[in-house]
C-alpha cells in the first residue's frame, strides 16, 4: 500500500517553485515512475509531493542559442518521437527506443531521470556525450550545472532540495556529428542497465579532426566519461590498435561492481567489447561517407 | 474370461462439428473488455483486511512472539498465532487423493509456534478494519529470534552433521527405477558421456497474485472465494480450522494463471481462521512481493546421466542420478520427484537403466508443483545429454534419437506400456523443417545455432491417486444447456473446453451453454486443475454426461418421428431425421416433450481413470500414468560471443495432442508454454543467497517480455489415440517441456560449447567460450 501524503497541484512553475522547500519532507513528482515505486516500497518518506509533471513551462524541446533545450517534463515517449532529437540527439534518441517498456516511457521524465541520481540512468550517458547541462531554478536563485557534475554520487546530486531541474540543454552538435547508444540489460526491454554507453563523434567543420566522446553507464557510481579514452582518440585517425586500446581505457576508467545482474568482471570485459564495437562501426560509417 | 463393466451409453457420433474448429473462446471477450471478476475483486460490506506476519529468518528459534501491542491498536479486531489454532497444519500431500508420500510431522504448520525454517514462513494473522491498520499492526509485532544454523545447497544438506530441517534427516523422499543391469549395459557400450546439469528455482510469476476474501453464512459455513487450482483443499481447510469438512465452502473464481502455484493452499486456511474468529468478512490479498515470499517454487534438481552407447547410436545403458531442493517443508516434493525418475531417460528405450533419485530439505524458499512437475527439469537434463551423445558420436541429433526413441507398444523406463501413438520423429522433422535454415549474419561476433527438443510429458495423475471426476448436464425447456462442473479455469480454456463438448454432443452452439464451476459445494467434485488432467479427467466426465442427455432426447424424438434413435442427429438447435433433415423439431420443443413426460433431462456422470497399485519402491517398475504427451520443440538463436546475449529468432511447437478440441485454445497453450520454457533456459531464477531471496519482486526476477520472444510457430498433429475425450491427449504441461532444453541445444549448437546451467546468462555464454578456448 502507498503511504499517506499531501499532493499539491501547482498550476505554474512560480507556484511550483514556491512550494519547494529546505526539507526532504517536500519532493517534486514528476513521471512518479522511480518514486512511487519508492514510496511503496517506503524506501522514500515525503509527506508532500509536488506534482510538476503537468506544467506546460517544463515541457516541450525548443532551440534557443544555439542550443537543444528539453524541458524536465518531457517524458521518454516525446523524446523519442521529436524530431529536434532525431537530428541533435541521436544517441539519446536511441535511449529513449530501448527505456523501459511503452507504459513507462508515457510517463517517465528526462528531469526525473537525472534528479534520481542511478548509476543506471539510460539517458544520462547520452546526455554526457552531448554535453549537456541541467538548469536548475529556485524560488530565488537560478544556475546551469554541468551533468558531469551534477550528479556526484549513487542517488545523490548537487540539487539543492528547493531547486527544480526546468530544463536540460546542449549546444547543436555541429553538422555530420553522429552519436550511439547501446544497452545491455539482461532481457530485450524492461531491464535495469547492466551496463550502457553513449559514443559521439563530433564532426569538426573547421577542418580540425573530428572529436569523440564516450561516456558509460551503471559501471561506477555515477554515469561517466571515460576521459583517458577519448584522449588517446583525441586528433588520430580510428585504427583498429588505437581502438582497440581506448577500448581498453574505457573499461580501466570504470568502477565497476558485482550485483544480482552481472559480476564486475563481466561489465569491464562487455564495455571493452562494446566500446571496441562502437568505435569500428563508427570508423566504419564515417569511411562509407566519406567515400 | 472377463466380466464387462456395465456398458457406457453407447451413441455413434456423427462426424465432428465443433470439437476441432478454431471457435472463439467462451472467457475470451470478458478477459478483453474486463469484465471477467478475479478474486482480488471481490469485497463485501463490513469487510475485514488481513496481513499475514512472516518470519525475517531462514532458521531460527522464536524465544518470544509479543502480539499484544498489536491487538491493542484501534481498529485491530483480531491478531492470531500458532497458540490461537487447535493444531493447524498445512496437508502438504496431495489433496482429495490417496497418496500419502511425505513423512510424518513434516508437514508446514499454519502458523510457525517454536521455530521457523524460511524466510517469509507465516508467524501472526492479522485482520483489521483497513488495510493501512493491518499493516500498522504489522509492525507492532514483536519478535525476538534466537539465530540457528541453516542449511541451503542440498549438497550440504545430506552431509552428515549438517543441520536438520525435519527429523531424522533431510532427505524428504526417494526413488529408485532398476530395470535390466545397468553396469553390464554400460560395459556394452563403445562410448560413455557423463555430464550434470543443473537448474534453478524459479517463480511462477503469474498475473494475478494469490487474493480471496471469507465469509460466515447463516448455517455457520466458511464460505472462501479464492483463485485455487485445487477447491478439494475444503477438506483440509476444514481439518486445520478444526470444523466438520462440511462446513467449508471453497467458491474459485476465475484464474489468473497458476502453474502449479496455486495448487498448494494459499490464503485459504488464513481466511478461514479470520473469519472464524472475527465472524466478519475478511480480504486478503498479497502483493506481488509478498506472493514471491509466500508461494512454492520450481525445484532446482541436479541431474547427472552417465549414457553407454554403441558407435551405431544404439544406447546400451544409463546410470542416472537427480537431486531436488525441496526447501524448508515438503509439499509435493515426493511426487515432483518421482514424475523427474519415471520421466529422467526420455522417450528413449533403455533396457538396461538404474536411477537413484532424492529430494532434500534445506532452509530455502519450499517448492513444489511447476507446470512440467518434474518431468521439465528431466527433460532439460536428457535432452542436452541427447545432444552431447550426437556430438560424441559425430551423429546427426535427431539420428541418434530416432534409433532410440520408444515406439507404440514399448516399455517405458518404469516398465510401463506405451499404448498410445508416439509421434516424436514426425514431430521433430515437421519443427525442424519449419525452423527452416539458419539465418545469416555479416558479424563474425554473432554465432547462429539452432536446436530441438523432444519429451514425453504425462497428461492425467498418478493412478494410485485413483482419481475421478464428476460432471453435470442437462438441457433446460428453452433448449439451453447448463453444464456443472467442479473443474477450476486456470485461464487455460479449461470451461470452454468442456463446454464445447456439451454443445457438440447436444447439437447447439457454444454460446447456449452456460457453465458453473470450480465450487466445493454445489459443483460436482472434478477434481484439481493440475497434472494435465482437466480435459482427459472433466473431459470424459462432461462427454458422458452429455451422452446420457443426448439419449434421452434422441430416444422421445425417435417416439416422436416413429424412427430409430440411430437415424436422428441433434445440430443447429434441432434433432432432424438424418436422412431428410427436413423432418426437425426444435430441441426446445422436444426438451419440453421430455419434461412432459417426466424424463430425466439431467445427468451426473462419474469418469475415474485406470487405477493401479503403488509401484514396487524397489524398482518402481509398473503402470504408473494414464498416457504421455510426446512433443517436439526447435529453436534457432543468435548469439552474441562478445557480450554473451543470446536472442531467440525462431521457435516452433510440434505436437500430437491427440485430438485437438480446439486449435485456438492448444495454439495458446503452446504460444504460453514455449514462452514460459524459453523463459525458464534465457534469464528466469529466484537467487537465493543463505536463504535469502535476492529477486524479492518483478524487477529482479525477470520473465520474458514480448521483445525475448518470436512468435512461437504451434503445429497441431491429431493422431486421435489419447485416453481423452475424442482422442485427445493433454497439452498444458507438455506445452513447457520441450522448449528449454531446446534453447539450450540451440546454443551450444550456435557456440560449439555446452552450459550446463540454466539460466543461459550472458555471463555463463562468455564463461563458457572461455572455458573452450581454454581446451
Ligand atoms: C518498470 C520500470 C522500468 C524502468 N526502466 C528504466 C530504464 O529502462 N531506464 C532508466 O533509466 N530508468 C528506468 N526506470 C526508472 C524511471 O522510469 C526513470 O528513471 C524515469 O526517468 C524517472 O522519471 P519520473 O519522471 O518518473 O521521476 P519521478 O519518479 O517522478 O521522480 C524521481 C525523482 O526525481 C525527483 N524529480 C523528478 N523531477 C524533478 C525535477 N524536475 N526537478 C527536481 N527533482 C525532480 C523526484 O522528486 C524524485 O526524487 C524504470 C522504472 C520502472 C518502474
Amino acid at each position: 500500500m502507498l503511504p499517506e501524503f499531501e499532493l499539491l497541484m501547482p498550476r505554474t512553475l512560480p507556484e511550483a517553485l514556491e512550494m519547494m522547500d529546505e526539507s526532504s519532507k517536500v519532493m517534486p513528482l514528476a513521471g512518479g515512475t522511480n518514486l512511487l515505486v519508492d514510496l511503496r516500497g517506503r524506501l522514500s518518506r515525503p509527506q508532500t509531493l509536488i506534482n510538476i509533471g503537468g506544467l506546460d513551462e517544463l515541457r516541450g524541446v525548443r532551440v534557443e542559442d544555439g542550443y537543444i533545450v528539453v524541458g524536465s517534463a518531457a517524458t521518454i515517449a516525446d523524446l523519442k518521437r521529436n524530431a529536434l532529437i532525431a537530428k541533435h540527439g541521436q544517441a539519446l534518441r536511441q535511449a529513449a527506443t530501448v527505456f523501459a517498456n511503452p507504459l513507462i516511457r508515457n510517463r517517465a521524465t528526462i528531469g526525473g531521470n537525472l534528479a534520481y541520481g542511478s548509476p543506471a540512468a539510460d539517458a544520462a550517458p547520452p546526455l554526457l556525450v552531448l554535453g549537456a547541462e541541467v538548469e536548475l531554478l529556485s524560488k530565488d536563485t537560478r544556475r546551469t550545472v554541468p551533468l558531469e557534475e551534477f550528479i556526484t554520487g549513487v542517488r545523490k546530486t548537487v540539487r539543492h532540495p528547493r531547486e527544480l531541474i526546468t530544463a536540460i540543454r546542449w549546444p547543436i552538435p555541429p553538422e555530420g556529428s553522429v552519436g550511439v547508444f547501446r544497452k545491455l540489460g539482461l532481457r530485450k526491454a524492461d531491464a535495469i542497465s547492466v551496463l550502457s554507453i553513449a559514443v559521439m563523434l563530433l564532426h569538426m567543420d573547421t577542418g580540425d579532426c573530428d572529436q569523440l566522446r564516450i561516456a558509460l553507464g551503471a559501471v561506477a557510481p555515477t554515469p561517466i566519461r571515460a576521459a583517458a579514452a577519448e584522449d588517446l582518440l583525441d586528433g588520430g585517425p580510428l585504427t583498429p590498435e588505437v581502438i582497440a586500446q581506448a577500448a581498453q581505457l574505457a573499461s580501466e576508467a570504470t568502477q565497476a561492481i558485482g550485483d544480482i545482474r552481472g559480476s564486475a568482471a563481466y561489465r569491464k570485459r562487455v564495455i571493452t567489447a562494446l566500446v571496441q564495437r562502437l568505435l569500428t562501426n563508427l570508423a566504419k560509417d564515417t569511411k562509407e561517407k566519406k567515400h | 474370461m472377463t466380466a464387462k463393466g456395465k456398458a457406457l451409453p453407447r451413441l455413434d457420433l456423427p462426424p465432428l462439428r465443433q470439437v476441432g474448429r478454431p471457435l472463439r473462446r467462451v472467457d475470451a471477450l470478458g478477459k478483453a473488455v474486463g469484465t471477467t471478476v478475479y478474486a482480488g475483486d471481490f469485497t463485501m460490506p463490513d469487510m475485514l483486511h488481513a496481513k499475514v506476519f512472516r518470519s525475517s529468518e531462514p532458521s531460527a528459534h522464536i524465544k518470544q512472539l509479543n502480539v499484544n501491542k498489536a491487538r491493542a491498536l484501534p481498529g485491530v479486531a483480531c491478531v492470531l498465532t500458532a497458540d490461537d489454532l487447535p493444531d493447524g497444519k498445512l496437508i502438504t500431500d496431495m489433496p482429495g487423493q490417496t497418496g500419502q508420500e511425505r513423512r510424518k510431522e513434516s508437514d508446514a504448520p499454519v502458523l510457525a509456534a517454536r521455530g521457523v525454517r524460511f524466510v517469509g514462513e507465516p508467524i501472526a494473522l492479522v485482520a483489521a478494519e483497513t488495510l493501512a491498520i493491518a499493516e500498522q499492526a504489522l509492525k507492532l509485532i514483536e519478535i525476538e529470534y534466537e539465530v540457528l544454523p541453516g542449511v541451503f545447497d542440498p549438497l550440504e544438506a545430506i552431509k552428515p552433521g549438517a543441520p536438520i530441517i525435519h527429523k531424522p534427516d533431510n532427505i524428504v523422499a526417494s526413488w529408485k527405477i532398476r530395470k535390466g543391469n545397468a553396469e553390464a549395459g554400460l560395459a556394452a557400450a563403445d562410448l560413455i558421456v557423463e555430464n550434470t546439469f543443473r537448474v534453478p528455482f524459479i517463480d511462477h510469476a503469474y498475473i494475478e497474485p494469490e487474493a480471496g476474501v471469507a465469509w460466515m453464512d447463516d448455517q455457520d459455513v466458511i464460505n472462501i472465494r479464492v483463485c485455487t487450482q485445487v477447491v478439494e483443499h475444503f477438506r483440509s481447510i476444514a481439518q486445520a480450522v478444526g470444523v466438520p469438512h462440511n462446513k467449508v465452502h471453497v467458491r474459485g473464481t476465475m484464474i489468473g494463471g497458476g502453474f502449479g502455484g496455486k495448487e498448494d493452499i494459499t490464503v485459504e486456511i488464513f481466511l478461514a481462521l479470520l473469519t472464524k474468529e472475527t465472524r466478519r468478512p475478511v480480504r486478503l490479498a498479497y502483493t506481488r512481493e509478498e506472493s514471491i515470499l509466500a508461494h512454492s517454487k520450481r525445484h532446482p534438481f541436479i541431474i547427472t546421466h552417465r549414457t553407454g552407447v554403441k558407435n551405431n547410436g544404439r544406447i546400451t545403458g544409463a546410470k542416472i542420478n537427480m537431486i531436488s531442493d525441496s526447501g524448508a517443508y515438503p509439499y509435493l516434493s515426493p511426487y515432483v520427484l518421482l514424475y523427474a525418475t519415471v520421466t529422467s531417460c526420455g522417450p528413449y528405450r533403455i533396457d538396461n537403466l538404474t536411477v537413484d533419485s532424492v529430494s532434500v530439505a534445506t532452509n530455502n524458499p519450499f517448492a513444489s508443483a511447476f507446470r512440467g512437475f518434474g518431468g521439465a527439469q528431466a527433460a532439460v537434463a536428457y535432452e542436452q545429454q541427447m545432444d552431447e551423445m550426437a556430438k560424441a558420436l559425430a551423429m546427426d541429433p535427431l539420428e541418434l534419437r530416432k534409433i532410440n526413441y520408444l515406439k507404440t507398444g514399448d516399455f517405458n523406463a518404469i516398465g510401463q506400456q506405451i499404448k498410445s501413438a508416439i509421434w516424436l520423429e514426425e514431430e521433430a522433422t515437421q519443427a525442424l523443417a519449419a525452423l527452416g535454415k539458419k539465418e545469416s549474419v555479416s558479424d563474425d561476433a554473432i554465432k547462429i545455432g539452432q536446436g530441438f527438443a523432444t519429451t514425453m510429458q504425462s497428461y492425467g495423475r498418478i493412478m494410485w491417486f485413483h482419481d475421478t471426476s464428476r460432471s453435470w448436464v442437462g438441457i433446460e425447456q428453452d433448449g439451453t444447456i447448463v453444464v456443472r462442473c467442479g473443474a477450476p479455469d486456470l485461464g487455460a480454456g479449461q470451461a470452454n473446453s468442456l463446454c464445447l463438448i456439451a454443445a457438440e454432443v447436444l447439437g447447439v452452439s457454444l454460446t447456449d451453454v452456460t457453465f458453473y464451476n470450480s465450487d466445493s459445494a454445489v459443483t460436482p467434485l472434478a477434481g484439481t486443475t493440475t497434472a494435465t488432467r482437466q480435459l482427459y479427467m472433466s473431459g470424459n466426465a462432461t462427454l458422458k454426461a452429455a451422452k446420457m442427455v443426448r439419449e434421452v432426447l434422441l430416444d422421445r424424438a425417435a417416439q416422436h418421428f416413429r424412427e430409430k434413435p440411430n437415424n436422428l442427429d441433434l445440430a443447429d438447435n434441432k434433432v432432424f431425421i438424418k436422412s431428410d433433415p427436413q423432418q426437425w423439431l426444435s430441441l426446445a420443443d422436444l426438451s419440453k416433450m421430455c419434461a412432459v413426460d417426466g424424463l430425466k433431462l439431467q445427468h451426473l456422470a462419474l469418469f475415474a481413470a485406470p487405477f493401479a497399485d503403488k509401484l514396487n519402491p524397489e524398482n518402481l517398475q509398473g503402470d504408473i500414468f494414464p498416457d504421455f504427451t510426446f512433443s517436439a520443440h526447435a529453436i534457432e538463436v543468435a548469439v552474441d560471443t562478445k557480450t554473451g546475449e543470446i536472442t531467440v529468432l525462431k521457435s516452433v511447437g510440434c505436437h500430437d495432442v491427440g485430438r485437438a478440441i480446439n486449435p485456438i485454445a492448444v495454439e495458446g497453450q503452446i504460444q504460453g508454454g514455449s514462452a514460459q520454457g524459453i523463459g525458464y533456459a534465457l534469464m528466469e531464477e529466484v537467487q537465493v543467497r543463505d536463504g535469502v531471496t535476492r529477486t524479492p519482486s518483478l524487477s529482479e526476477f525477470l520473465i520474458p517480455t514480448a521483445k525475448d520472444l518470436p512468435t512461437t510457430r504451434a503445429i497441431i498433429l491429431e493422431s486421435g489415440t489419447g485416453v481423452g475425450p475424442f482422442g485427445a491427449k493433454g497439452i498444458g504441461e507438455p506445452a513447457l517441456t520441450p522448449a528449454a532444453p531446446a534453447v539450450a541445444n540451440a546454443v551450444a549448437n550456435a557456440i560449439g560449447v555446452r552450459i550446463h546451467n540454466l539460466p543461459l546468462t550472458p555471463e555463463r555464454v562468455l564463461a563458457a567460450l572461455d572455458r573452450a578456448k581454454r581446451g
